[in-house]
């Protein structure tokens, strides 16, 4: 009896909580691509690079001694003109042609690109590790917990309260949805559809960038560190559905979940191919995802 | 009476013309020369070019974009190896690899062609992750090390027979390769089939109307392109005598579906002449900085935006106005 007590306390236990953080880690970045694809059926294939450079900012900008308290607040807000400018300048561009789908993830492709290898010039290849701003553990049931890791939960359950409200309670979040779900009905109730569209890729990409500033004290920040986190972030947008924030959250947590217990029951080099055969199981049975679309519903 | 298509194909084989006596001529100095390094890189170039082709079949004719072709790419360099190290014959693992590929094609296929659009990309892409991630892990498959020690292999010809350690015969056989795919697809392409193709990528949802089965047209499309990846794949082995999990990467795939818009979507030949293309620039910026990614993505971004046909879109027009004097109207 006691073996199996020191078991779910020692083993699983804690295993399960570092899949619950890493879960909250991957809707942040997944939050963000499912409203950008829900609205604008663009698949952001830059979003992991917006993710580093959120990293990469406040990376800058506190090495100039800056805390990061107020980096919290301030790089998502320095995100969300460039997201705005590369809307407009980069994304409409391609908006209107025949094969929106391909030309748009095709230009997100090579900014992504771009974006990595400015990185690694600017920054160099290695990677950084940001002090943790908060130091110390929690009890947590007799699991110990690293405090950081307690407020990333729940600033996250916080983030994912907020934007859910935004989207789904207030008069911005119905003109976002008005546009997703007829981009001319919209327009002609006087829905400004070109500013819905900017601000709506912009809020995503700002989202990113948060998960950035919040994530690069437990897993670095590198060049490369968004590419192995968004392929997470696809998957769990595909599974929970494109454009749907409960899909994106329940997926979220469901498959880093699963990650997590294969990694303990198996072993942690099974986990990726067993997430991603998910994946594609989900587009073949059921390819609008767990839940519904952006606006329907 | 030669319509649009039939000019444009002959367009892309004056072009290919161009292509393969430029690289008879590109033989000849670096065999004169005693070059290797450049003769190899020249082959490196025309095995992605294949890879790229068959992308080049899946976008440019089907409207459908793969972001998973090194599944298949990986699929014919990993078998070739396998086989070369147990019987050293090019035809053995040519056979295996074309074998293998019909079928793994017909299986991706029937997986992928379940959905259409943005979705078969994403799954096209899953379905190479996965495939990555396992060979990544296989112990069997030298993990992350890949299989080293692929011994050079001798290519019977029934007249003669060719080494694959010789840089300028090699080169110059993997060129006659990569153009007899070329003209196999070409050619298909221009059959009944390749315009059902081209209706399906037009309006899918009418072909139907006109009584034909769209289903069997995406699915043969899949495995047509999945055994030119994979037997342009089974020649990488030969050439670089190991092979890597990486050659599976989504960087892989990443660098094909490039090729191909910067050469020109739907032309073919833009594929190989885009790898050219590329393979050159990456040298020359690669002289410079190590930072040739920037460029490259920078000329993608711009290729995507202002030239949505790559470079054939510029230069095919104006040798099929060409082609249009020689013949009179």
């Amino acid at each position: 009896m006691s073996a199996a007590v020191q078991y779910v306390q020692f083993v699983l236990a804690p295993q399960m909580l570092v899949g619950l953080v890493l879960g909250v880690a991957v809707i942040l970045v997944a939050l963000g691509l499912t409203i950008i694809f829900g609205l604008l059926d663009v698949i952001n294939m830059a979003h992991g690079e917006f993710y580093a450079l959120g990293a990469f900012i406040a990376l800058a900008l506190s090495t100039v001694g800056l805390p990061f308290w107020l980096l919290l607040v301030l790089v998502p807000l320095l995100m969300l003109p460039i997201g705005y400018v590369v809307e407009r300048g980069l994304i409409q561009r391609v908006f209107h042609t025949g094969e929106r789908h391909v030309t748009t993830l095709l230009l997100t492709f090579g900014l992504g690109l771009v974006l990595e290898d400015s990185y690694r010039l600017v920054f160099g290849p290695n990677p950084h590790r940001p002090d943790m701003p908060l130091t110390g553990g929690v009890d947590l049931f007799g699991v110990f917990l690293p405090t950081y890791r307690l407020f990333l939960i729940l600033i996250g359950a916080a983030i994912i309260a907020a934007v859910a409200f935004i989207v789904y309670r207030t008069r911005l979040g119905a003109m976002v949805r008005a546009a997703a779900f007829d981009r001319n009905m919209a327009a002609s109730l006087g829905v400004p559809v070109q500013h819905v569209y900017a601000g709506a890729f912009a809020f995503g990409i700002a989202l990113a960038g948060l998960a950035g500033v919040l994530l690069a004290p437990l897993y670095s920040v590198f060049p490369t560190m968004g590419r192995d986190f968004i392929l997470m972030a696809f998957t769990v947008v595909i599974v929970g559905g494109m454009g749907s924030i409960g899909g994106a959250v329940v997926a979220g947590l469901a498959l880093t979940q699963v990650q997590a217990i294969v990694s303990l029951y198996i072993s942690p080099v099974w986990s990726d191919p067993v997430v991603f055969g998910i994946m594609v199981a989900m587009l073949m049975v059921r390819p609008q995802g767990l839940f519904g679309r952006l606006g329907h519903g | 009476m030669a319509d649009s298509l039939t000019r444009a194909k002959q367009a892309s084989h004056v072009l290919t013309a161009v292509l393969v006596v430029a690289g008879l001529i590109y033989a000849a100095v670096g065999a004169a020369m005693g070059d290797i390094f450049y003769l190899r890189l020249a082959t490196e170039a025309l095995i992605f070019g294949g890879l790229a082709l068959s992308v080049d079949i899946l976008l440019g004719y089907t409207g459908l974009l793969s972001l998973g072709q090194a599944l298949y790419f990986g699929l014919g360099a990993y078998l070739s190896a396998l086989v070369l190290m147990v019987v050293p014959s090019f035809w053995a693992a040519m056979a295996a690899t074309a074998a293998a590929s019909a079928l793994l094609g017909l299986i991706g296929g029937i997986i992928a062609n379940r959905v259409r659009g943005v979705y078969f990309a994403l799954i096209t892409f899953g379905m190479a992750q996965v495939a990555a991630k396992v060979v990544y892990n296989l112990r069997e498959l030298g993990a992350s090390d890949g299989l080293v020690g692929v011994p050079i292999v001798r290519i019977n010809l029934g007249v003669f027979s060719i080494s694959s350690g010789t840089p300028a015969a090699f080169f110059l056989f993997v060129l006659t390769f990569i153009v007899v795919l070329y003209a196999i697809s070409a050619y298909l392409l221009d059959t009944p089939f390749g315009r059902l193709l081209i209706a399906v990528r037009a309006n899918e949802r009418r072909v139907p109307f006109l009584g034909y089965r769209t289903v069997t047209a995406r699915l043969t499309a899949f495995v047509l392109a999945a055994m030119i990846a994979a037997l342009s794949g089974a020649l990488y082995p030969m050439l670089r005598g190991f092979v890597s999990p990486e050659l599976l990467f989504f960087s892989t795939s990443g660098n094909a579906v490039i090729t191909v818009v910067t050469g020109g979507t739907g032309t073919l030949v833009g594929a190989l002449y885009g790898s050219v293309l590329l393979t050159v620039l990456r040298s020359i910026i690669g002289s410079y900085t190590e930072h040739h990614v920037i460029v490259i993505g920078l000329l993608f971004m711009g290729a995507v935006i202002f030239l949505p046909r790559g470079l054939m879109g510029v230069v095919r027009p104006a040798v099929e106005r060409g082609l249009g004097k020689e013949t009179g109207p």
